[in-house]
């Protein structure tokens, strides 16, 4: 089917141009773990302090690197007219939206994979609870790829407050930062409901984002 | 009847015919108000005067959750049905929101120093209306970020009704976040058990609070009524 | 055939323009001319639905734009003022996406016969960013051929271009009416056309 071809074609251009600006990708991962050390200069390294936040600051940091990704999410394709193009292929913008959002969550949140472990193992944090961290991360990074939609979205036309943007995923990720961590540290007969929590969160925000951000793209395109 | 909500020129009119009335029933609200509160009220069994702050604190608290509610449904009339006024109410109304929310946090610092010794606790209700308020900000901030009025106007508008999503889950998150981690503890910001004694003053004053609303509303909106046809 | 009736767009309280009335039936070229500023590319993206007009409504094959956008949209190219091949990709990485993405029907021998034509031979595997802007403005010139749609509407697109490339869009163009196809551009140049009609957006705009 048409549609079919168009999607993988596009999945493909994002890869290889993904491939070609990995640099920026490899840099978000080192914002990551950067992060991790600063706190640790800042707190000083008492391990019996980082297995208790050990948790929150690697939440903190995902967050802070999500903000790093916002502009790569339209911005580029809104400026040289290739969302439109899209759209006239055939492609409703709502799934512009989704293509984009699994394409960005491929490339720039699954890297993370890779740290997340290392940053468990510097900061002491137990091994067992590594595993429930990947799950987490699992369901809590497409959340974070959503706001990054919402935000990058809303903000195709603001050229006053670069700042906002990385604001309003902030803002819009306190309910993800809450359950994510609070998963880790919890009691066992609390680990499966918060997940669930999780879980409803993430399909909350993957049903809103595509509806709001093609929504917002839309505001945009009409009034360049 | 409903145009006046939605039609500048009728609110404008509407709001010219209430607005003595509304100032005389706010003045009488406020002193009768603040003179239960300050005077006549009992003081609390546990708490001694400084409940009285209550008075000011918690109607402060409703008035910030009812003027944002009041700019959702503003938000999607102005968005689904295209209602510019609904932007208009939008601008008007979000710096009062803000300031009542601050009011709240103010006043609740206040509360807690004489009762638990700190200028500021993380507990539940305080901690979301400390969210509430930077979710206001971003609201003021974000209008002013485009150089296209229509284009803010819009996606602000958008914010505010993705927000009045996320707000109740916040409060929940909140709310669940602060039992984890603080198990033993009582809501440091419980209100005295309902008595009278205690409702009629703050039920005066919440009334007096939505009147100083609506005035400062009225002028603010009319003023942007002006500013809008001024600039066309 | 593409029709728009009483076309006029405001934008705030400006009139742009006003009571505009196009008629492009096959084998037709329309040249749509004005000063800088005067609202071409607003015109053309109303008749490509990016932007909403004030009045008027545009109708194709018969039926309006807006209910049957997906069918205007499979018989519509439109080469826009910007580039909209990706830098990051090289010449051949964006013919390749646009051909799957309009799931084209061209031969590859067609293909050669342009990469001749329009001397991007040797820039097959370069990445966009190091051509220059002309060349940019060539491989855009591709879309009209991989995605083999009847009406054309372009916007500036002899901007940039030297003698033999203005000559060659000319020959294209002429190709495309021949094969009843249907044009509509924005130019500030003065090709020499067969069936062309000029549109002067000054006579319709409100100063």
């Amino acid at each position: 089917m048409q549609t079919i071809n168009s999607i993988l074609a596009i999945f493909y251009k994002e890869y290889k141009i993904t491939f070609r600006i990995f640099y920026d990708v490899l840099t978000i991962i080192l914002f990551f773990l950067l992060g991790i050390f600063i706190f640790v200069f800042s707190v000083g390294p008492n391990r019996e302090i980082f297995s208790q936040i050990g948790v929150g600051i690697i939440w903190t940091l995902l967050l802070l690197s999500t903000n790093l990704s916002i502009r790569r999410f339209y911005q580029d394709d809104y400026n040289d007219g290739n969302i439109f193009l899209l759209h006239m292929s055939g492609l409703s913008f709502e799934l512009i939206v989704l293509i984009k959002l699994i394409a960005l969550w491929f490339f720039f949140q699954l890297p993370f994979i890779i740290v997340i472990p290392i940053a468990c193992l510097i900061l002491g944090i137990e091994t067992e609870d590594i595993y429930l961290i990947l799950v987490t991360f699992f369901l809590g990074s497409p959340v974070l790829t959503s706001l990054a939609s919402i935000s990058g979205s809303m903000n195709l036309l603001n050229n006053k407050n670069f700042a906002i943007g990385s604001v309003v995923i902030m803002v819009l990720s306190i309910p993800l930062i809450i359950f994510s961590t609070g998963i880790i540290n919890a009691p066992p007969e609390l680990i499966k409901p918060q997940l669930s929590i999780l879980g409803g969160i993430l399909l909350l925000f993957l049903a809103l984002t595509p509806w709001v951000s093609a929504g917002c793209i839309k505001i945009a395109l009409k009034n360049n | 009847m409903i145009k006046i909500f939605i039609n500048p020129s009728k609110f404008s009119h509407f709001a010219d015919i209430i607005f003595k009335p509304l100032l005389i029933i706010c003045i009488l609200t406020l002193l009768l108000g603040l003179i239960f509160a300050l005077y006549l009220s009992p003081d609390d069994y546990q708490q001694g005067s400084t409940v009285r702050i209550m008075y000011i604190h918690v109607p402060s608290a409703w008035l910030s959750m009812l003027t944002f509610f009041i700019m959702t449904i503003y938000s999607i009339v102005a968005l689904a049905f295209k209602i510019p006024f609904g932007f208009i109410i939008n601008s008007a109304v979000a710096p009062i929101g803000a300031t009542f929310t601050f009011i709240c946090l103010f006043t609740g610092s206040l509360w807690g120093k004489p009762m638990w010794g700190t200028w500021w606790v993380w507990d539940a209700r305080l901690t979301s209306v400390a969210v509430l308020f930077i979710v206001y900000l971003i609201i003021i901030f974000f209008r002013r970020s485009f150089s296209n009025l229509d284009v803010g106007e819009k996606i602000t508008a958008i914010f505010i009704i993705v927000s009045s999503i996320n707000l109740p889950i916040i409060k929940f998150s909140v709310d669940w976040w602060n039992t984890l981690h603080q198990p033993a503890s009582i809501s440091k910001f419980s209100s005295p058990s309902i008595d009278s004694s205690f409702m009629m003053p703050l039920i005066t004053m919440t009334i007096s609070f939505i009147c100083i609303g609506l005035l400062i509303a009225i002028m603010r909106i009319k003023a942007e009524i002006l500013d809008r046809k001024g600039e066309i | 055939m593409l029709l728009a009736n009483n076309l006029s767009f405001k934008r705030g309280r400006k009139e742009i323009f006003q009571e505009l009335s196009i008629s492009l039936p096959p084998k037709k070229i329309i040249h749509l001319k004005g000063r800088n500023g005067i609202g071409k590319t607003t015109l053309i993206k109303i008749l490509t639905n990016m932007l909403f007009p004030t009045t008027g409504e545009i109708y194709w094959e018969g039926k309006n734009i807006k209910k049957n956008l997906y069918e205007f949209f499979t018989n519509l190219t439109y080469i826009m003022d910007v580039q909209t091949s990706k830098n990051e990709l090289t010449v051949s990485e964006n013919i390749r996406f646009w051909m799957k993405l309009f799931s084209s029907n061209i031969k590859s021998k067609q293909l050669e016969q342009i990469f001749d034509l329009l001397s991007l031979d040797k820039y097959k595997n370069t990445q966009v960013n190091f051509l220059s802007k002309g060349e940019v403005r060539k491989l855009e010139l591709f879309r009209l051929v991989i995605e083999q749609k009847k009406l054309w509407i372009l916007d500036e697109p002899y901007a940039g271009l030297d003698e033999s490339t203005y000559e060659l869009i000319n020959e294209t163009f002429r190709n495309h009416i021949g094969n009843n196809g249907m044009i509509f551009f924005s130019s500030h140049h003065y090709p020499e056309l067969q069936n062309m009609d000029t549109i002067n957006l000054e006579n319709y705009a409100n100063n």
